[in-house]
């Protein structure tokens, strides 16, 4: 399989079709992999895909790294379904366009969800949350894929959403509010968890505003609450569910979890599933008339 | 006349953001008509009821707000023809992740008010303000909490990436 994707690749770079390849190569230990950016032909065969393959390369296309794209007119990427999901809503969000890119698509078996997980082989021990249940691995919107795409039904709604979620609902009002307290009282504000979000593509994240600041800098417990809240209100709707925010974490907090829940909101209030459709309007920058308000008196 | 005065234990602090075409001119009313409503609620005037950012709701619940009220125009009367039925969807969104982070969303009241309806923003904020006193204060995020099945929660979640 991956052959044809190094051929390709190598087509592409040499007929000068694209810039750059972004994909995946061998990273610094046996259970990592890296990012990679090929710029000549000859380099191609440092491609690899394989459950090590956890990064989401998309991150690469938000307008917040235009830094790094400067001058390169297309890119190809090389994407997993799930990856595949972000570039569609960065598409939907005019963050990108959609003949700038050249998308890869890669069958994919699921990932490990950390690289220390990594013993060879994937399987439910060290299988990601994310992939259980998945229903794009075969990718929906692709440039190329190596043989025949096979049809995948896709029109029920993918439900990756881990079982935390479901006890946290199940629990009293206060018990949950308890238990957010305790778990971002670790929260020490590096915000890897954004600089990680392929969504995140502000150039000044409200966090950083400081006239005003909307959002307490410290990282004390008021802060906190107000970063994480703030955080899931502006991914409603626009989550892809890669789940690095959670990956990216250095305090091992579950941060994906109030994506999730709005994940599944947005479905039940607005039947709205993002990176699927490269035309859908988000939910909250369109209404009807007849929408619910039953809670409003 | 006014209301014989009550004396409480507890005065909740309500922030209202209000639309200044409709509900603030409806409060303006409800002012000048000498009519009475609770002094618990702090209002600040807004262009459209769409121009209510979540943001300043999460400011305000991190300030120590006890209650949070919004309200415009009735669908339909919108002076921007739409802000309000934006306002609906994104509360509608706002409402559940304040439920999954934990807060009463009692605390958080939305309502229709016309610049006519002075009447009912009176009787909208006097019984919002007593269910808020009923509710007590709300939380504040630097109390110290001990709860044991949280931290057995957090302690052994599962696995995700
Ligand atoms: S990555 Fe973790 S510790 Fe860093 S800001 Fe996000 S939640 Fe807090
Ligand atoms: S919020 Fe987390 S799971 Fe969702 S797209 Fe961003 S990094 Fe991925
Ligand atoms: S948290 Fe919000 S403001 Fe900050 S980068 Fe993400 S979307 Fe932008």
């Amino acid at each position: 399989m991956i052959e044809a994707i190094r051929n390709q690749a190598r087509l592409l770079l040499e007929n000068g079709d694209v810039d750059v390849v972004i994909g995946y190569a061998e990273g610094s230990d046996p259970s990592r992999t890296t990012p990679i950016f090929i710029r000549k032909a000859e380099d191609v065969e440092k491609l690899i895909y394989d459950p090590r393959c956890i990064n989401s390369l998309p991150l690469y296309l938000n307008k917040r790294h235009e830094y790094t794209r400067k001058g390169w007119k297309k890119t190809a990427i090389i994407g997993k379904g799930c990856d595949i999901r972000a570039i569609v809503q960065l598409i939907a969000e005019n963050q990108l366009k959609r003949d700038e890119i050249y998308i890869l698509g890669v069958p994919c078996e699921g990932v490990v969800s950390h690289p220390e997980k990594w013993d060879g082989s994937l399987h439910d021990g060290n299988r990601a949350s994310k992939c259980i249940g998945c229903d794009v691995m075969t990718p929906h919107e692709t440039d190329f894929f190596p043989g025949d795409k096979p049809d995948v039904d896709r029109s029920t709604p993918y439900e990756a959403t881990s079982k935390n979620v479901a006890t946290l609902m199940e629990l009293e009002l206060d018990k949950r509010f308890a238990f957010w307290r305790t778990d971002f009282d670790r929260c020490f504000k590096c915000y890897a968890c954004r600089e990680v979000c392929p969504h995140c593509s502000c150039n000044t994240c409200i966090t950083d505003e400081t006239t005003p600041s909307w959002i307490d800098p410290a990282a004390h417990k008021k802060g906190v609450f107000s970063w994480h809240l703030t955080r899931a209100m502006h991914l409603v709707g626009r989550c892809t569910g890669c789940g690095e925010c959670t990956r990216a974490c250095p305090m091992g907090i579950q941060v994906d979890l109030f994506n999730q829940r709005m994940k599944e909101v947005v479905q039940e209030s607005y039947s709205y599933k993002p990176g699927y459709s490269l035309e859908d309007k988000h939910p909250l920058i369109t209404y009807k008339v007849d929408d619910r308000e039953d809670f409003i008196k | 006349m006014g209301k014989k005065i009550e004396i409480h234990d507890f005065e909740p602090k309500i922030m209202a953001f209000v639309c200044k075409w409709c509900t603030y001119s409806g409060a303006d009313l409800a002012g000048t008509s000498r009519m009475d409503y609770s002094p618990n609620v702090r209002m600040i005037r807004l262009p459209c009821s769409g121009r209510i950012d979540p943001q300043f709701m999460i400011k305000a619940f991190e300030q120590g707000a006890d209650g949070v009220f919004i309200s415009g125009c009735h669908p339909g009367d919108c002076h921007y023809n739409e802000g309000n039925y934006y306002a609906r969807r994104r509360n509608t969104t706002f409402r559940q992740l304040m439920d999954f982070h934990g807060i009463d969303i009692e605390r958080i009241e939305f309502s229709w008010i016309s610049a006519a309806e002075a009447i009912k923003w009176t009787e909208v904020i006097d019984a919002f303000t007593e269910k808020v006193r009923e509710l007590g204060r709300h939380p504040q995020y630097d109390d110290e909490v001990v709860d044991p099945y949280a931290q057995f929660l957090v302690q052994n979640k599962q696995e995700s990436a």
